[in-house]
């Protein structure tokens, strides 16, 4: 069967071209320039384009020129992309539809933080000891001030920490605890990696008539620590990060900055789980050392005042990296009930 | 060039017009391209993102081959195995640059400033990667820029501007320009491209005055609201409160958006026009944009609020519709006298020599 494609030629090398065409049959391909015959090649010395749906054919020739169909939908009958049948198969695009954001949020919200979970178990302790000790100079030399809290107060609490590690028997070489004035950070606690924890006069003055509550703030940061939080979050804000620069690649402007935003709620959501963890492993530790679980809520219910005025329900907890401090007292309330 | 054989154009007299204008024509329509946008998404996830750069070819090749000028559509011609090749090798980069910051911050400050250095080739190489695989009639785009004027152009100007409290900035993103578009070739001609510092000026100090009037409307925006909340009895009733807390979100989102749209949209068409308006492709050809800010204002807002309201369905439709707008706004005004172009590229013309290339030269890129 012979079949007559309409087009430009361009010959090899310049901007030259010609009106063509293309008589194709099964053994051989005609180029006529003007009605002329130009040049008769074979199939295999021509590389066809893989057909896109909506652009025209175009063949190279080995010589260099080119040919550029005029009708962009005009198709060889010959063969048949199974590509483009795909692009333009309207039950896959619109299973495609369902399935793109399904399978992402399945990437984000499960199987990464999965990978996540499992590799950073893979991951030699030298490396958090490492990233804990270095981030700590930083944070050192940025925000942190000497504690203005009398030595004996700061004694009081670190005591209260060796005699909790003690008895839990987790290492004390491994957890350091060190007292901080903080304009920075206000009344906070933090971990990092290799066991360094950092607590704030301000929070210390807070809790200043509940030593259990300090403690129980303590062990939510030793939860963080044991359970390699900082590692996973590491981890899965690159592969987070990563998947969506390869998925959507062509993605740009504001289109990238809506990814953008997606991919934080994904990773803020991440973080409020890490935290409902290190609140269940300060919740389980607590009442292993024989002390009340409401040591823990009378903790938040510090930050409740705090925050009271910026704390939303709903909507706006999804911007939150923190569950909901009312739901975190709750459940301290209620541990072990 | 030779015009006699051009599909859609008649030859003009020669000896009274000695150019000829002609409009930039994009087909390319929002239903066929959504069909390859989302399947290729799909192919994408499903193979764990190697079918990407099998994506991204058959995007530019649509996008591409849909822009035409006087009939004539434009090629893309890489392989999909080199734009993985550089995928991979920006897989590599990022993932060492991030888990250095993140394992050892205070290395990751030398590797900060090692991607200073590396950034100017990274860009260079796009660029070069990038207009060499893209051909019109059958002859390919160059860019001939070095690493050291691109050094001077995208990393000590910026710097250096910084320290000027930005007042050398608007300077400095004119040589950068400059730099870029006077080292574009089109086969054996270069592109010369004379702007003005002044222009430069004269948009960043639009972006000015308008961001002030914008500021205006936000203190308006507030009263208003405020007198409403406090209608409503915002710090009594903690339901309505809340209800009020997510209206003002977002208004205050939709103003954003409307904000970033109007003054991307000033620059974007004042530079667009002016860059466009004063290059001339030696001889060959030299062009008219005539981007008006408004109606590209009003397209970017509209695109950014369809995108969040299909939660990004709407991707396909924003690009065609922004292909089409800018294609509509650009005109060439050819030569009728100059000759052939003839390709500069010293190594095979066709697609088959492809495979030769170095290992770095790729578009070493996530896009």
């Amino acid at each position: 069967m012979i079949q007559t494609i309409k087009g430009q030629y361009y010959y090899p090398k310049s901007s030259k071209s010609a009106c063509s065409q293309l008589v194709i049959s099964d053994s051989s391909v005609n180029l006529l320039v003007e009605g002329q015959s130009d040049q008769i090649t074979h199939h295999d010395e021509l590389q066809w384009r893989p057909n896109i749906a909506g652009v025209a054919i175009e063949v190279d020739f080995t010589d260099g020129g080119k040919f550029i169909a005029t009708d962009r939908h005009q198709r060889l009958h010959q063969t048949h992309s199974r590509l483009e049948t795909f692009e333009k198969n309207r039950p896959l695009i619109l299973a495609s539809v369902f399935l793109v954001p399904f399978l992402m949020w399945f990437i984000l919200t499960v199987a990464m933080p999965k990978l996540a979970e499992e590799s950073v178990v893979l991951i030699p302790q030298s490396v958090p000891n490492q990233m804990g000790e270095q981030s700590f100079q930083i944070i050192e030399e940025l925000f942190l001030s000497p504690s203005e809290l009398p030595a004996q107060r700061q004694e009081a609490v670190k005591a209260q920490w060796e005699s909790a590690l003690t008895q839990l028997s987790l290492p004390t070489a491994h957890f350091k605890l060190h007292v901080y004035d903080s304009e920075y950070f206000g009344p906070n606690a933090f971990a990092l990696p290799n066991g360094t924890v950092v607590i704030t006069d301000d929070l210390i003055n807070k809790l200043d008539d509940n030593p259990d509550a300090i403690l129980a703030v303590l062990l939510h940061e030793i939860g963080h620590v044991e359970l390699k939080h900082s590692l996973r979050i590491v981890a899965q804000s690159i592969s987070n990060t990563l998947a969506i620069a390869v998925i959507f690649g062509d993605v740009e402007g504001m289109g990238e900055a809506i990814l953008g935003t997606g991919s934080s709620l994904v990773l803020n959501s991440f973080s409020r789980d890490m935290e409902s963890e290190a609140d269940d492993y300060a919740l389980a530790k607590l009442v292993m050392l024989g002390k009340s679980p409401t040591a823990f809520s009378d903790a938040m219910k510090v930050f409740l005042d705090l925050k009271s005025a910026h704390e939303q329900g709903d909507l706006l907890k999804y911007l939150s990296s923190h569950p909901e401090i009312k739901e975190r007292i709750k459940k301290a309330e209620e541990f072990g009930l | 060039m030779d015009i006699t054989d051009t599909p859609q154009q008649q030859e003009p007299p020669a000896s009274i017009n000695t150019t000829r204008e002609a409009t930039v024509n994009f087909s390319g329509e929002t239903k066929e391209f959504f069909g390859i946008w989302i399947v290729n998404l799909l192919l994408t996830i499903v193979t764990l993102g190697i079918y990407s750069a099998w994506a991204k070819v058959r995007t530019q090749q649509y996008f591409y081959g849909n822009t035409s000028i006087e009939g004539h559509a434009f090629s893309y011609l890489a392989q999909p195995l080199q734009i993985l090749k550089g995928r991979i090798l920006a897989v590599i980069l990022f993932a060492t640059y991030s888990l250095t910051l993140q394992f050892a911050p205070l290395v990751g400050i030398g590797i900060f400033i090692i991607m200073l250095f590396l950034i100017p080739w990274i860009l260079n190489q796009s660029l070069r990667f990038n207009l060499r695989m893209s051909s019109y009639r059958n002859v390919r785009f160059s860019f001939k820029g070095n690493y050291g004027d691109a050094f001077v152009y995208w990393i000590l100007l910026p710097i250096a501007s910084i320290f000027t409290m930005y007042l050398m900035m608007p300077w400095a993103m004119k040589k950068g320009d400059e730099y870029v578009y006077n080292n574009i070739n089109y086969g054996d001609k270069a592109l010369e491209t004379k702007i003005d510092t002044g222009q430069y000026y004269e948009t960043v100090l639009w972006i000015f005055l308008v961001s002030i009037g914008l500021m205006f409307g936000v203190v308006a925006i507030a009263l208003i609201l405020g007198g409403f909340s406090s209608l409503m009895n915002f710090q009594a009733a903690d339901s309505s409160g809340m209800g009020v807390g997510i209206g003002i979100s977002i208004v205050t989102g939709v103003f954003y958006v409307f904000s970033i749209s109007v003054l991307s949209a000033i620059y974007r068409a004042r530079i667009r026009n002016h860059i466009l308006n004063n290059s001339e492709f030696d001889g060959l050809a030299t062009f008219k944009s005539k981007v008006e800010v408004t109606p590209f204002a009003i397209l970017m807002f509209t695109n950014i609020v369809a995108l969040i309201f299909t939660a990004g369905l709407a991707y396909p439709w924003m690009k065609v519709r922004t292909a089409r707008f800018l294609a509509q706004a650009t005109t060439v005004v050819i030569n009728n006298d100059s000759d052939d172009v003839l390709d500069a590229m010293s190594e095979s013309q066709s697609a088959f020599g492809e495979e030769a290339a170095e290992v770095f030269d790729v578009d070493i890129a996530l896009t």
